[in-house]
């Protein structure tokens, strides 16, 4: 900033500090001083050795940290831990956006060209902040004539239906934010949400370009939903159970994908078609009809789409691994422990970390293969996409079905079966 | 009107063998020309064009040594001389261009006639010029022919000339669909009023322009 | 906020037409503007039932910069680097044309280290021109890829212009007379070595793009314009050839040294959007053929350019002249009264010729094929706005 600064005054500078001092203490007296009270009074806290944990005891943590491991021990096993953090939005939110990133460095590769650059030291890291912080400062347009309470609650309809879908996704054995025993039936109940979504606020958009977008995205994800469940119906017959952590744990003999490829195949397509990604993006298709039944979002609606959008990316990539390539199986690798010799209270749980590993890899290998079709193909067209969705598609999950039901009754797969363990 | 000064270019024009493309003005013929094959030299010095000097006549037949109208050409024009005697003037005939004068009210017949026997099937593009000194407006139909291979290079000049109060002229877009735009273009352009076509209408220039036709000489670009 | 009945009727006091629509006109009225990444800088006004149109007016005029207009107060030479102006990546083919009209009227002779280097300067534009079409056909089919291959591929051709000219785009290199300089040391060299690596891309481009399965099914048999009727709304370039007539100006009337050269016409006789679309590589493959015998046969010394008056005037006349460029046959026909300044010039563009086959095609089709049939016809809503 070319501004000349201020001469030195000592009395602004002790002004200053008095101004800070002030400030410390209204927010530790109205903020800081009642949280600490709820926290001691009305949340129960576990026992260290045998003690309550006091205030006493709790401040004697700075000396000896290694008492903050029960805490954080507790703190892991709690509900709002498996569904703020791990497995749930904070993990999948941040794979989104390591998604976003990565997606745009390995699209610019194929296209001969280097992609975000400047943003952050290393090879443009930090794009995404930097993208993030400039939709927050935008403004946000709402056309006249828009349907304002729909307008504002669309978007933020996506965001938590997408992230209800992550809530669902088991990661390591026993650690999933909601174990349902109808666990698929739920996903699939939960994605028939989204057409519902993108018509209304493409209608309260009220515009001619996003209305023929959103009828666009209702005929289309409406068109893969069936394969979609069929393609999983193969899996559930197999498996025998619809919670998904009793389908990742079914496939311990081999992956469903060895048996099951056409299903595989088929998810594959649908979830393409589902998250409205190339080839298959005619909802937001840029060069007929603007941007689709996004056009009238700007600002941080726009933003808050594109982060629903990449969280059922890693959702539906998440799924195709626990359905198809065994969750989060894998040849243990990490060690029993890591400090050897260590009596006291574990956290670390190697299955666990294994399990969180192998199923991060597979995911990361299937969403680079969901995007992969973006750099080789162009738009298809609506009239050849619903033909494929309706005809081509259902039928080849029927003969997956029907591969499924001979492995079951031919005694090879499923209960009292020869490759069963 | 128009009519008059036909016959004026007629007694300028028409006998000459030379090729010669003559200003179009009711002077007499004053200019040296060149086809574009000679040297750079010769004709830089001689080139002193000057309208308002009057040469005359028999000085452009000697003044140098012009080729004969080229052969394929001459016989384009017999073609179309031969059917329509006396509503078609030739202006020039030079190797791969041709230019005829055509009344208004000959030029559906002559353009149908171009189209069907001799193979003129498309309309290259319309030019309106503005002659403020004859007070008249002439649009001309560049002609060319994409089906009759020795064709390919020539375009034919349809011209046809109009008063500038009230120019009207019947429209060709039933004999060449190729001038739809090209003549709506001429209208806002230059005000000529195309009888028959679908739409006379602004194209290029903005809704809002309420101004005189641009192409016309009285309109001054501002500030030039 | 105002009555739409009162903007209407503000609209209408103004004089300016707006697209009506009535609340029982069950046709939805598009209009595919200029704010539309799918259109350029024109607007066309579509009525739609359901997916297909039924009504399209095209509305060019949003770019008219009174070309015309402009060249009758500027000399012969002053005017070339405003005509370059309606396309800024085919600048060498736009003046090409103009500089043979001038020098018909004008009265000069053009030295043939001149014709060559300004055959060779014409050709490098027409690839340029024909990779940024192809790049924006691309996007309009939604194939990021294939902008940004071709787009990062004119680099090669633009690195040479940018030696020989000294400009990008917008070179203002044709003068009438020739060109404006001789050709830099090592030119001939990269040329070549561009040209080889150029046409191996072309191999990978038909291989990634034009084999696409996708891609030819977007394409195929959509907007059949059959050889009559292209014959008969007089469209120019590459759409022509696309449906059968093997038409091209450099073949069918030679100019400059263009009769000295050995090439073929590419055409295709399929009339629909894949052949619009596969056209334009098979010239540009034919234009590296073209650019490496022009580089054989290039005199290795001589003048480029004839000497002028500094002034010159045209003779009394008229004069038409055309040369093929990336769109079609651009012709200029220059009316000139024996003054410095020309009397009329009339710019005859590939573009507003080819723009009257978009309502002949689009009226039944539907609107998901509107990308590929609209920017297949190689329509520059610059240039045809002149």
């Amino acid at each position: 900033m070319a501004t000349a600064p201020k001469d030195f005054r000592f009395g602004n500078f002790v002004g200053s500090l008095i101004w800070l001092i002030f400030w410390i203490l209204i927010i530790v007296s109205l903020v800081g001083l009642p949280v600490i009270f709820i926290i001691l009074f009305y949340v129960p806290l576990p026992p260290i050795n045998g003690e309550v944990l006091t205030p006493y005891l709790f401040l004697s943590m700075v000396v000896d940290p290694t008492r903050t491991l029960p805490i954080i021990k507790f703190l892991i096993h709690t509900d709002i831990f498996r569904i703020a953090v791990f497995p749930g939005f904070t993990f999948a939110a941040l794979l989104a956006a390591a998604t976003i990133f990565i997606e745009r460095k390995f699209l610019a590769k194929m296209q001969l060209r280097v992609g975000p650059l400047y943003a952050g030291k290393i090879e443009g890291i930090l794009q995404l902040a930097a993208d993030g912080l400039k939709l927050i400062a935008k403004e946000i347009i709402v056309p006249s004539g828009a349907d304002k309470p729909i307008f504002w609650m669309a978007p933020i309809a996506f965001v938590a239906t997408a992230a209800a879908l992550a809530a669902l996704v088991p990661v390591a054995p026993g650690w999933v934010a909601a174990d349902l025993d109808v666990g698929l039936l739920a996903v699939f109940a939960i994605l028939g949400f989204f057409p519902l979504i993108a018509l209304l606020f493409s209608w309260a958009s009220n515009s001619k370009y996003p209305f023929i977008g959103g009828l666009r995205a209702l005929h289309q994800m409406i068109a893969f939903e069936i394969p979609f469940i069929l393609s999983a119906l193969s899996v559930v017959i197999l498996a025998g159970s619809l919670n998904l952590t009793d389908i990742a744990l079914a496939q311990q003999p081999f992956w469903f994908i060895l048996f099951l490829p056409i299903s595989a195949f088929v998810f594959y397509i649908s979830s393409l078609a589902e998250l409205e990604r190339i080839p298959f993006d005619l909802p937001e298709a840029e060069s007929e009809i603007v941007a689709g039944w996004l056009t009238e979002t700007s600002g941080m609606i726009y933003g808050l789409i594109q982060l629903g959008t990449y969280l059922k990316l890693y959702v539906l990539a998440g799924l195709f691994v626990v359905l198809f390539l065994g969750g989060w199986a894998g040849p243990q690798i990490f060690p029993q422990e890591i400090i050897p010799g260590y009596t006291g209270v574990q956290i670390y749980n190697p299955t666990t970390v294994n399990a969180i590993f192998w199923f991060t890899l597979k995911t990361f290998g299937i969403i680079m293969l969901m995007l992969l079709p973006r750099g080789i193909n162009p738009r298809i067209r609506i009239d050849i996409l619903l033909h494929t969705g309706w005809y081509k598609l259902i039928v080849l999950t029927f003969i997956n079905v029907f591969i499924a039901l001979a492995l079951i009754y031919g005694g090879i797969l499923g209960p009292g079966g020869v490759l069963t363990q | 009107m128009s009519e008059d000064s036909k016959k004026n270019k007629s007694a300028n024009t028409t006998n000459s063998p030379s090729s010669i493309s003559s200003p179009p003005s009711p002077k007499p013929a004053a200019t040296n020309n060149q086809s574009t094959n000679i040297s750079s030299s010769t004709s830089v010095t001689k080139a002193s064009p000057s309208p308002s000097q009057p040469k005359p006549a028999a000085t452009t037949a000697v003044a140098k040594k012009e080729p004969d109208p080229p052969i394929f050409e001459k016989g384009l024009v017999g073609q179309i001389s031969s059917q329509f005697s006396d509503k078609v003037k030739v202006s020039y005939i030079r190797p791969l261009r041709i230019k005829i004068y055509v009344d208004p009210i000959n030029i559906v017949e002559v353009a149908s006639f171009l189209r069907d026997s001799m193979g003129f099937d498309h309309a290259e593009s319309v030019a309106g010029t503005d002659y403020p000194k004859d007070n008249q407006i002439e649009v001309g139909y560049h002609l060319g022919s994409y089906s009759k291979v020795d064709l390919g290079a020539h375009i034919l000049l349809l011209a046809t000339r109009t008063n500038r109060d009230d120019a009207r002229l019947p429209t060709l877009i039933n004999v060449y669909k190729s001038v739809e735009y090209h003549e709506r273009e001429t209208f806002e352009m230059l005000g000529v009023y195309f009888e028959g076509h679908p739409r006379n209408e602004r194209f290029l220039l903005p809704e809002d322009w309420a101004d005189i036709p641009p192409l016309r000489k009285e309109f001054r670009i501002k500030g030039r | 906020m105002a009555n739409i009945q009162d903007n209407i009727d503000q609209s209408e006091k103004l004089g300016m037409e707006i697209v009506k629509e009535s609340p029982d006109d069950r046709l939805m009225t598009l209009s595919v503007g200029p704010q539309h990444p799918g259109s350029g800088h024109f607007r066309f006004t579509i009525k739609l039932d359901g997916d297909y149109i039924v009504y399209c007016d095209p509305d060019p005029g949003y770019v008219h910069r009174g070309e015309e207009k402009m060249c009758e107060y500027r000399n012969f030479i002053q005017n070339i680097p405003h005509l370059e102006r309606p396309v800024i990546h085919d600048s060498n083919n736009i003046t090409y044309s103009y500089s043979l009209a001038v020098e018909e009227l004008v009265g000069i002779q053009v030295p043939r280290r001149g014709q060559f280097i300004r055959a060779i300067a014409s050709e490098l534009n027409r690839q340029v021109y024909t990779l940024y079409w192809l790049a924006i056909y691309g996007i309009f089919l939604g194939h990021s890829t294939m902008f940004m291959w071709p787009t990062g591929d004119r680099e090669l051709f633009i690195d040479l212009l940018d030696a020989l000219t000294g400009a990008r785009v917008t070179h203002a290199f044709n003068i009438p007379g020739g060109v404006r300089n001789d050709v830099p040391n090592g030119f001939k060299d990269k040329c070549l070595r561009n040209i080889a690596y150029f046409e191996k891309r072309l191999n990978e481009y038909e291989d990634i793009f034009y084999n696409n399965p996708l891609l030819r099914q977007r394409t195929e048999g959509v907007g059949i314009l059959t050889k009559e009727d292209a014959i008969n709304l007089g469209v120019t370039g590459s759409v022509l050839r696309a449906s059968g007539v093997p038409f091209d100006v450099r073949k069918a009337e030679p100019y400059d040294v263009y009769n000295e050269i050995d090439f073929k016409v590419q055409y295709m006789k399929t009339c629909d959007s894949f052949a619009r679309a596969y056209v334009p590589l098979l010239d540009m493959r034919e234009s590296c053929n073209i650019m490496r015998q022009l580089l054989d046969k290039m005199p290795d010394s001589g003048e480029v350019r004839a000497k002028l008056q500094p002034n010159p005037k045209g003779l009394p006349g008229e004069a038409y002249r055309r040369v093929e460029s990336g769109r079609g046959a651009l012709g200029y026909y220059i009316v000139s009264d024996g003054t410095p300044k020309p009397y009329r010039v009339k710019i005859s563009v590939g573009s507003f010729r080819n723009i009257l086959a978009l309502p002949h095609l689009l009226i039944g089709a539907k609107l998901a094929d509107m990308p590929s049939i609209y920017w297949a016809l190689n329509y520059w809503p610059v240039e045809a706005d002149r």
